[in-house]
């Protein structure tokens, strides 16, 4: 799955949102240089944004699954908040990481490269939501929301 | 489908009959086992009768919406139909409910019994039945053979019998006796303290009783031993007091007991009925503007005119074994009266007894919410609510479409106006608060509510709606909008205000 989610995150080859340093950290460089025997960041952050996106996505279709709540606004209200959230979760932990000095220190890493993260973790969300939210399935397993997209109603 | 034909005679007759459709369409049934097709021929010889009128179009409308939605559908789910439409024959009438009194518009009485062309005797003999007063058009002061018939018999049911008689030779009653098989029924609407009614029910129901002696008319055997109903309005409404009318409530005591002993001759007291219904009231209430005829007549509805519609669906709540009839009379004569709980001048349905509340409380609760959905807040879901959007879809396209912009709206709009006529009536009956919130729209039924109940509010109807329409197939947006509502509200009804069914 890291190759997966790298590929996702770097945009598939020219990473147009941060350095070929965090990419390494996020691939699991390690704190002694030596090998990608860290903490695969990619994986726990492509997983945490799918689970994210998803849970996001149950609440406002299965859970509240409200008349009150299933209007387009509301569906970009949710997506607002989808990005939101992820966009924050891939920033905080990447910037923790980095201002605890828990990576190789020879790579140079900065605030810019987990902003550069985020905004790819949050893109991404907003892909995944758009992709669960468009189709009649698996929304039309609701009852309120089952015609609830980003253009209706 | 065995059918009952109705007869709805005069004003009375045509306001009944509203009541009926009312009732109908609420999805009021009897209970029995047989389902009816119900066949309305309103006789009045007052053509620009506002209450007819009304009666007429409204007939159409349920007609039309009845045709697209489908028997299956809980509202309009009782066919309703012309007399035309069951024949075939070549002398077809026009579609429509009312019967044709041939040579009534514009003549005087005493053309239309020849009364120049009779010889002495006679026209002195004419002269004592039909002495007396009455107005014409014009509200002037004329004999009661110059009356003029287009406005009604204005209460001479002397005059009435004979023009009435006319019947029997009509191409409606052919068709009627024609059509006419063993299962099927006959209901007589009338009032007894008027002109029509109270000569047109003793008439009519001899003409179907003696159809065996008619030789104009073919198909008549089983129409003799017919299982006929029917109710007689006696006093229930008060009018105006005016002294150049010829109409008098005075007046109404003397009539209903002259017929009443007329009837004890020749309805009650030879059993050519099988089920008589009786139904009046003394409340001295609001009264009625004292209109002979000439401006229209258009009475508020009444909740004695309700009463009687619901004896309609007693009658064919009664066991064929209960309504046998041999050589023209019947073997066990059934009457009966209207009663309710609590004399209250304006009633509620806590005030009506046990059986007619669960007949209809539930019913028109149901029709009363469905209206109010639509006319409150139906543009605010439509293509914005699942079950709207749903398939099929119920979209802008729709109710810009006749059914749902002419026949259900108007429908459901002289609903209201019939709701609002006897709230507004004294003796009232206003079980609704039209204009209020859901949850206060029946008076004395209070929403069960609770820590995990949630209130009855339009967004909670859609979302019950789009909950009960999911994975429902229907066979058209019409039959979806009537059969998704009557099931909700059915639903919301017997859940948040436990009214029982």
């Amino acid at each position: 799955m890291e190759e997966f989610f790298a590929s996702l995150y770097e945009w598939f080859g020219p990473n147009p949102f941060y350095s070929k340093d965090m990419a390494e950290l996020m691939r699991g460089w390690d704190i002694t240089c030596t090998g990608y025997i860290g903490t695969p960041w990619y994986v726990i952050i492509g997983w945490s944004m799918v689970a994210i996106t998803i849970a996001s996505y149950v609440l406002q279709y299965h859970i509240i699954d409200s008349s009150k709540f299933n209007k387009k606004h509301h569906w970009w209200i949710v997506a607002a908040i989808v990005v939101l959230f992820n966009f924050l979760n891939a920033f905080l932990i990447m910037n923790n990481t980095i201002q605890a000095g828990d990576y190789c220190t020879q790579d140079n890493i900065g605030i810019s490269d987990c902003i550069g993260l985020g905004l790819s973790n949050a893109i991404w969300s907003f892909i995944l939501f758009i992709l669960l939210t468009s189709f009649k399935y698996p929304r039309n397993l609701g009852i309120n929301c089952s015609h609830t997209t980003f253009w209706k109603p | 489908m065995a059918r009952l034909y109705i007869f709805a005679i005069g004003g009375t007759g045509s306001r009944v009959l509203k009541s009926l459709t009312m009732l109908l369409a609420s999805g009021v049934k009897p209970n029995s086992d047989k389902n009816f097709e119900i066949v309305p021929i309103i006789i009045d010889p007052h053509k620009s009768n506002e209450d007819l009128k009304r009666t007429e179009r409204l007939l159409g409308n349920y007609q039309t919406i009845s045709n697209d939605a489908g028997l299956d559908s809980g509202f309009f789910s009782t066919k309703i139909t012309t007399l035309d439409r069951l024949t075939t024959s070549q002398n077809r009438l026009s579609g429509s409910f009312t019967f044709n009194l041939q040579e009534v518009g514009g003549r005087k009485f005493s053309e239309y019994i020849g009364f120049s062309q009779l010889d002495e005797p006679n026209k002195a003999l004419a002269d004592i039945l039909f002495s007396g007063k009455s107005i014409n058009k014009r509200h002037e002061e004329v004999n009661l053979l110059d009356v003029e018939m287009d406005i009604g018999f204005v209460g001479n049911p002397n005059i009435g019998s004979i023009v009435l008689n006319q019947v029997k030779d009509s191409q409606e009653f052919k068709d009627f006796a024609s059509n006419f098989n063993e299962d099927d029924r006959v209901f007589i609407i009338s009032s007894i303290f008027g002109g029509t009614g109270a000569a047109g029910f003793p008439t009519i129901l001899k003409n179907i009783r003696d159809a065996m002696n008619n030789r104009n008319i073919d198909g008549k055997g089983f129409l003799q031993d017919a299982k006929i109903g029917a109710v007689t309005v006696l006093p229930y409404f008060n009018i105006e007091k005016d002294s150049d009318s010829p109409i008098q409530k005075s007046d109404f005591i003397a009539k209903t007991k002259a017929a009443l002993y007329y009837y004890k001759d020749n309805v009650t007291g030879n059993n050519s009925i099988n089920s008589l219904y009786y139904i009046a009231d003394n409340y001295s209430g609001k009264p009625y503007k004292n209109d002979p005829g000439d401006n229209g007549q258009k009475n508020d509805a009444h909740f004695v005119e309700m009463a009687s519609a619901l004896a309609i669906i007693d009658f064919l709540e009664t066991p064929d074994s209960d309504l046998e009839t041999s050589e023209g009379k019947a073997l066990k004569p059934i009457y009966k009266e209207f009663g309710i709980r609590k004399d209250s001048a304006d009633i509620k349905f806590s005030d009506l007894e046990d059986y007619t509340e669960r007949k209809i409380a539930m019913r028109l609760s149901q029709l009363a919410l469905f209206r109010k959905y639509l006319t409150e807040h139906l543009s605010n879901a439509i293509e914005k609510e699942a079950w709207s959007n749903d398939s099929p879809e119920i979209n802008k396209k729709f109710i810009d479409d006749t059914f749902y912009r002419t026949n259900l709206s108007e429908f459901l709009s002289s609903f209201a106006d019939w709701l609002k006529e006897m709230a507004d009536n004294k003796r009232g009956f206003s079980p609704f608060n039209l204009d209020s919130s859901i949850e206060a729209l029946i008076e004395g039924r209070t929403v069960k509510s609770g820590w995990f109940s949630s209130k009855v509010d339009f967004p909670s109807m859609d979302n019950k709606l789009s909950k009960q329409g999911k994975g429902k197939t229907y066979s058209s947006a019409s039959q979806k909008l009537i059969k998704l509502f009557y099931d909700t509200t059915e639903e919301i009804l017997t859940s948040k205000f436990g009214l029982k069914n």
